[in-house]
């Protein structure tokens, strides 16, 4: 293997350690929270840990959790890359699941597999429009990229909250959700008896073209640049314009591929509110992995066990399961206050 | 009618203390992404304060305190380890919304949900003002943090137009090594404004917790950060402007409650949109966000220029 | 001041200056680049402390002084980049960190100190008026009414010239000769001798960090003064083979551009250079030379003119258009433009041309095109560097610059546009990126090589043009270069138009 590629994922290694510490210190002060409510910290952790990985079935959810929390991911840390701020992922995902949604109703004599890659590519589709709107009016309005995507967030997942009330809303069930979609579009499971779908592979195929795309090809290159030096990046002749629609339509389609797997593999209809929290939580694993799309995977799988686990926390020891919220919240900030203080220091 | 707009203001309002408290923020040059986030570890600190104690003044108190521990924790951290404003707002929303639900079960609970109930402040009609006919029962026979909210609009007004510390923020938002210049540490101020942002935050989630349901339940600012956040920039981050812009998001949310026994043709979720709609229309329409406080979002540091 | 001296490392700023400015006097403060202006103002000011000398202002004492002591003992000091906020108005910007001002904030009363001062002093200022909407020349005002309100008796203005346009400077001498009748006094530093020669009762000149001499306005005329600021030895240590200049390579054509803020600052440019010649481009700092590089390198739009490389119109074409026809630019800033620091020597050289053979092989970068051609021009270019992989910033200064020579020679190019290329160089390097140059006009290329060091243009150059507020105020060949002619183009002395003395206020000489 060329030296070149070597140093890139021995610099992916290094750039785990203040996130790695981050999330030691998150733990650390949750621990203490734990014991002012009482609780034995020691004894959480370790059932939080036992609820996530305790059994294949519990290991099944995790990794279905985890999918599209790594496929949001791999788009934000793309975007962060380009100095691109996209925080309307829970939008591009809810409309990703409702186009899956629409498309899967619609195309019902079609069968498998062809009615789960035509649901899959309205996702993707529906997300990079999503996205593509934002940036869109980032580049004609001057609207900044966080305000605009944030905005359309909101308008996003009401589009989704009416559409279900209307034409795709299952009357008479007494919940904002769409008829259950037919199995001919449904996700395959990967292995038989437990919850996992396929989706957690297409998860992995995306981690990889993600870093690949970054590191080795010339699309890459061009976003390191950018996102390392505007002025370097004008003097090479990339263009902020295109990298900025580029990367923002790439991630919009990840997290509305994100938003139709959820729909096609795990609840099989699309329901209102079942993207909540995706958005942001992508963020933050994103800023976990260092914004190396590879790193993205660990980080989005340690989110998705945290979440799993903690209904096995809450059960054995009485932690209530907030406390993941907790976690989430001080690694974001302690690894965000270490980029800050580290900027200029970074691995390009 | 009268009802309509009573009820108006009386949902503005925790918009109004948040949005507030955002423009103290942005104003000093930092995003207050992390708004939701303050209202609601000040709506969980008044409830239960008040809960515990019986007295609702407290918890009022307690729920400024709230509100400026979380913004104190995203003051430090942007302006002392510049961390990325925007990001760690929505950290702050993320932590905050564990913190409460946890110490809700944790403290009180014994692990599962408690129900708290306090009784919610009462309406305290202005004496001789609120036998007007409709603005009587609109304007004077609120609870008394909806007076508070108006007072501090003008307060805030007052504070940034006409005192020296006013400003010097407002310098800090624009140019902090102009403010810088003229004397004035541009991180110690970014981080009072945040802090006090973040206190104003509180009582707007006091307001939810204490003055309208009179409990607490989880997440249960509900975006109403985000609408504030949305407030400030219709009201082109001045307070009055700030004010009519929650006045309109209370009234379409009003609205939206009214809609489905009034079979109008339009949805509650489009009114819903409204805001945000309007909101984006506003930054786009008037272009380049120029009147954005310039340097917001920047990171300040001596000796090297605003990156 | 006496006897100061200021070191910054090997640099000499300052050597034993003696400055006196006796009260209601204009002093002008003249020298080119690096000549040590700015330092001497900025110790005199307290943003620096000398290494050696005294400064005694108003008969008391001024050491270890901070900005804030400078301004309460009666020094104000009205920099080129002005610290006031645009957003705000006139009356908002004179109260900010103006402690008199009070807590609570009375703007009426401040407004009517402005108005009376405007009016005093003739600088036509409305209180309520937002800063951002006034033309430069009314912000540097602002800067004034600051500097006069809060009780400054010595003004020091730093080529407050710079941004105006000729009836803003006029105005401004204006204002500087209110100033000195009603008492005060003045420090006026520039490059400009006519402006100098207009409005200053004395004249001070610096070169290489010491006093090149100094006259009473009254007494000199410009040839003096030129000569005083430029004075150098002009023959050349560098052997160099006569070239035979061939056809036109790079053609410019009434350039018409502005800065960012949108100010203009290119004023219509047209000149060629042609195969095998090198055309310098000298002048102070600031008059157009950045704009200049950026429109021709594809950087910047202009608003009007052309560009031609080898015939075929670049102008629309971008970078990487421009870099296709020929075109090699050493842009004037490496750390942030030229190198990304945080990526390694090899990913450097690669970075402009990652789209094409070699360095791209279908869909993937080859890096191992890129570290075999790292390798190979490290060891051409000689680059003192631990290997390809090793980040940029770790390299020294020359080395680094060598690193951006490498990429921007290796292809050959017609025409090579070079921007400050020996800034912060120690004498080796430059040397190595002046001889990289003349190899470049050897083998038939067009060299525009833009530098503030006139020694170097004078080296290097076949012909030198001198840049003055966004036109070529003159053209010289080497063999008939006359150096104070150079200096009086340098400082605007040569491109008035008759008007000119209307302009200044005073019988130009």
């Amino acid at each position: 293997m060329p030296p070149a590629s070597r140093r890139v994922d021995l610099a992916a290694v290094r750039a785990l350690a203040p996130p790695l510490l981050a999330v030691l210190l998150a733990f650390g002060v949750t621990g203490i929270l734990i014991v002012a409510a009482g609780k034995n910290p020691l004894l959480a952790y370790w059932s939080l840990a036992h609820g996530a990985f305790g059994s294949w079935d519990r290991i099944a959810v995790g990794l279905n959790r985890a999918t599209p929390y790594a496929l949001t991911g791999v788009g934000i840390a793309l975007c962060f890359r380009a100095r691109v701020i996209n925080i309307g992922g829970e939008g591009q995902l809810a409309l990703g699941g409702l186009a899956a949604t629409w498309v899967a109703l619609h195309m019902v004599p079609a069968p498998r597999p062809i009615a789960t890659l035509c649901a899959l590519g309205g996702g993707v589709l529906a997300g990079a429009a999503w996205a593509g709107l934002a940036a869109g009016i980032r580049l004609k309005r001057g609207v900044h990229e966080v305000l605009a995507t944030l905005l359309l967030n909101f308008v996003g997942l009401l589009i989704v909250s009416e559409v279900l009330q209307g034409d795709l809303g299952e009357p008479g069930s007494g919940f904002p959700q769409s008829p259950l979609l037919p199995a001919a579009s449904w996700l395959g499971r990967l292995v038989r008896g437990t919850d996992l779908h396929v989706g957690v592979l297409i998860a992995l195929a995306a981690v990889a073209v993600g870093h690949v795309a970054l590191w080795r090809t010339p699309f890459g290159f061009r976003l390191r640049i950018l996102g390392a030096s505007a002025p370097a990046a004008a003097y090479a002749g990339i263009s902020p314009a295109r990298a900025l629609m580029s990367v923002m339509l790439l991630s919009g389609g990840l997290a509305g591929l994100a938003g139709a797997i959820e729909v096609l593999g795990v609840h099989y209809r699309l329901i209102d509110g079942f993207a909540h929290g995706f958005g942001f939580n992508a963020v933050a694993i994103a800023l976990l992995g260092g914004l190396n799309p590879l790193a993205v995977l660990p980080a989005g799988l340690f989110f998705g066990f945290l979440e799993t686990g903690a209904v096995a926390m809450q059960r054995a020891v009485g932690v209530p399961t907030p406390l993941v919220a907790v976690i989430q919240g001080l690694t974001m900030v302690f690894v965000l206050s270490a980029m800050g203080l580290t900027a200029g220091r970074r691995r390009v | 009618m009268t009802e309509f707009l009573a009820a108006t203001i009386r949902i503005a309002t925790p918009l109004v203390f948040t949005a507030l408290g955002g423009i103290l923020s942005e104003r000093a040059g930092v995003f207050a992404v992390g708004l939701e986030g303050m209202m609601l570890a000040g709506a969980f600190a008044g409830v239960i304060t008040a809960f515990l104690s019986g007295s609702m003044l407290a918890g009022v108190a307690a729920s400024v305190l709230g509100g400026a521990a979380m913004a104190a924790l995203a003051a430090v951290a942007t302006t002392r380890f510049r961390a990325e404003q925007m990001v760690t707002g929505l950290a702050i929303n993320i932590l905050a919304v564990g913190l409460t639900s946890f110490l809700l079960r944790g403290l009180l609970g014994h692990g599962e949900a408690p129900t708290i109930r306090v009784s919610p402040l009462a309406a305290m009609p202005v004496p001789g003002l609120a036998s007007l006919p409709v603005l009587g029962p609109v304007l004077f026979s609120q609870p008394v943090l909806t007076y508070v909210a108006l007072v501090a609009a003008v307060a805030i007004y007052v504070f940034l137009v006409r005192t020296r510390p006013g400003l010097t923020l407002r310098a800090v938002g624009e140019n902090p090594a102009a403010a810088f210049a003229g004397g004035a540490d541009p991180l110690r101020v970014r981080m009072l404004a945040v802090t006090c942002g973040g206190a104003l935050a509180g009582v707007g989630g006091a307001v939810l917790s204490l003055q309208q349901v009179g409990t607490f339940t989880d997440a249960m600012t509900n975006g109403r950060g985000y609408l504030a956040l949305a407030a400030i920039i219709v009201g082109r981050w001045m307070p009055f402007g700030t004010l009519l812009a929650c006045l309109l998001f209370g009234a379409a949310d009003a609205l939206q409650l009214r809609v489905q026994g009034l079979r109008l043709p339009v949805s509650s979720y489009v009114i819903q949109m409204t805001p945000y709609v309007v909101s984006l229309a506003m930054l786009a329409g008037f272009g380049r966000t120029a009147q954005l406080p310039a340097a917001i979002g920047t990171a300040f540091a001596r000796d090297r220029p605003s990156s | 001041m006496l006897g100061i001296t200021k070191s910054y490392g090997s640099v000499r700023a300052n050597r034993g200056i003696d400055l006196v400015v006796p009260p209601r006097t204009i002093l002008g403060l003249l020298g080119e680049n690096g000549s040590g202006k700015t330092t001497l103002m900025n110790v005199l000011f307290g943003l620096v402390r000398p290494d050696a000398g005294t400064i005694t202002f108003k008969e008391r004492p001024l050491a270890d002084h901070t900005p804030r002591e400078a301004l309460a003992a009666g020094i104000g000091m009205i920099h080129q980049h002005f610290m006031l906020v645009p957003a705000m108005t006139v009356t908002e910007n004179v109260m900010l960190g103006w402690d008199a001002a009070g807590r609570w904030l009375r703007p009426a009363a401040v407004a009517e100190h402005i108005r009376t001062a405007s009016h005093r002093y003739g600088l036509d200022l409305e209180p309520d008026a937002r800063v951002g909407a006034l033309p430069l020349g009314g912000q540097q005002r602002v800067e004034i009414v600051k500097a006069i309100l809060r009780g400054a008796e010595l003004l020091i203005l730093d080529e407050p010239t710079s941004n105006l346009s000729p009836p803003e400077v006029s105005g401004l001498l204006d204002v500087l000769r209110r100033l000195r009748d009603e008492g005060r006094s003045v420090i006026f530093i520039s490059h400009k001798l006519g402006e100098v020669l207009a409005v200053c009762d004395e004249v001070v000149v610096l070169r290489d960090g010491a006093v090149a001499g100094r006259a009473r306005a009254a007494d000199t005329d410009r040839a003096k003064l030129a000569r005083m600021m430029v004075d150098r030895d002009v023959s050349a240590p560098i052997a160099r083979e006569e070239g035979a200049p061939g056809a036109e390579r790079l053609v410019v054509a009434d350039l018409v551009a502005s800065d960012a803020t949108g100010v203009e600052r290119l004023g219509g440019v047209s000149f060629s250079v042609r195969s095998g010649e090198v055309l310098a481009v000298a002048g102070v700092d600031g008059n157009g030379q950045a704009e200049l590089v950026d429109v021709i390198a594809g950087l910047r739009r202009p608003t009007r003119g052309h560009v031609f490389v080898d015939g075929a119109d670049v102008t629309a074409r971008g970078v990487t258009g421009r870099r296709q026809a020929g075109l090699a630019h050493i842009p004037a800033d490496r750390h942030t433009t030229g190198l990304v620091g945080d990526m390694t020597v090899s990913e450097n050289l690669a970075f402009r041309d990652c789209d094409g053979p070699p360095f791209r092989r279908g869909p993937w970068l080859d890096f191992g095109a890129m570290r075999a051609a790292a390798t190979e021009r490290i060891a051409r270019f000689g680059i003192r560097a631990g290997g390809p992989d090793v980040a940029a910033r770790t390299l020294s200064g020359g080395n680094q610059q060598k690193l951006v020579l490498a990429r921007e020679l290796t292809r050959r190019p017609g025409v090579l546009v070079a921007a400050q290329p020996t800034r912060g160089l120690d004498p080796g390097a430059t040397r190595f990126v002046i001889d990289e140059v003349l190899a470049v006009r050897a083998s038939g290329g067009a060299v525009l090589y833009v530098s503030t060091e006139l020694e170097e243009a004078l080296v290097v150059a076949d012909r030198i043009a001198v840049m003055y507020r966004g036109r070529f105020a003159g053209v010289m060949r080497r063999d008939a270069v006359d150096i104070t002619r150079l200096g009086l183009m340098m400082a605007g002395a040569l491109t008035e138009s008759p008007d000119a003395a209307a302009l200044y206020g005073r019988k130009a000489r």
